[in-house]
């Protein structure tokens, strides 16, 4: 397992470089252009949550990309107070309502998350929060 | 990958406000997204249309802004559509629930 890491200011405007190298790498590896859209969806997610709700204003979130022949691991952490994913993992789901006034905004991250990896892992880390996206290279997509 | 800065493209006809976005549609053009609809979505004597053909990305940020016009011009009974929207973009509509939602414009209706 090779590891590559990167840590960006806890800011909207660097999580496109995220993606960047998350191309780089998954493009190398041999992933298709579906999964690699796919992973570039839940990494920005990821990253979403930790400037919305976790890091500090001028905090960093690290990125560690970790690879072997058969899948890619990317996880995301920031300090700063914990994100209840327990609750909110439970609530992900796609928007659904019988008027279209009644559809909800928000609470897509995690469900894309959910939906565009095959396994997906939040963890309370000391002062902070660790999300594990992991993508398999044979899984049908 | 070229990282394709994320661009509204207004137009202005008879009957529509037409905006062009193209790019990529994250978080960190959410509020210049919201500054260019703010005047807009609340005009009910034109339709709104969205045209997607160049968005090369799109996060839940994005689709929620998208959910939320569709809310304001539900509730003001104004037309709104969608055209042209990418496969990729298509997928994430389809996965997350919205495209159930959405009317689909053709080009020549701007």
């Amino acid at each position: 397992m090779s590891e590559i890491r990167l840590q960006i200011p806890a800011h909207a405007d660097y999580i496109d470089i995220v993606r960047v190298c998350l191309y780089g790498l998954a493009s190398k590896l041999r992933f298709s252009y579906e999964a690699i859209e796919d992973m570039k969806v839940a990494v920005s997610e990821a990253c979403n949550n930790a400037v919305l709700h976790g890091a500090q204003p001028d905090g960093t979130i690290s990125i560690v990309f970790a690879s072997d022949e058969t899948s890619l691991t990317v996880r995301i952490s920031n300090e700063g107070p914990p994100f209840v994913y327990s609750d909110a993992i439970n609530e992900a789901s796609p928007i659904h309502a019988k008027e279209v006034g009644d559809l909800r905004v928000g609470g897509l991250g995690l469900y894309l998350m959910q939906a565009l990896m095959d396994e997906v892992d939040v963890i309370a880390i000391d002062h902070g929060t660790e999300v594990v996206l992991t993508k398999y290279l044979d899984a049908p997509s | 990958m070229r990282v394709e800065p994320f661009q509204i493209e207004q137009q202005e006809t008879t009957n529509a406000y037409l905006l062009s976005l193209s790019g990529e549609l994250d978080l960190s053009v959410v509020p210049q997204l919201r500054a260019v609809l703010e005047p807009v979505v609340h005009q009910t004597d034109r339709e709104l249309i969205l045209n997607l053909k160049d968005l090369t990305y799109i996060d839940s940020t994005g689709i929620g802004i998208i959910v939320s016009v569709l809310k304001i011009r539900d509730g003001l009974k104004a037309p709104f559509s969608v055209q042209n929207i990418p496969p990729s973009i298509k997928r994430l509509f389809d996965l997350t629930g919205i495209s159930a939602y959405l009317t689909e414009g053709t080009e020549n209706k701007a």
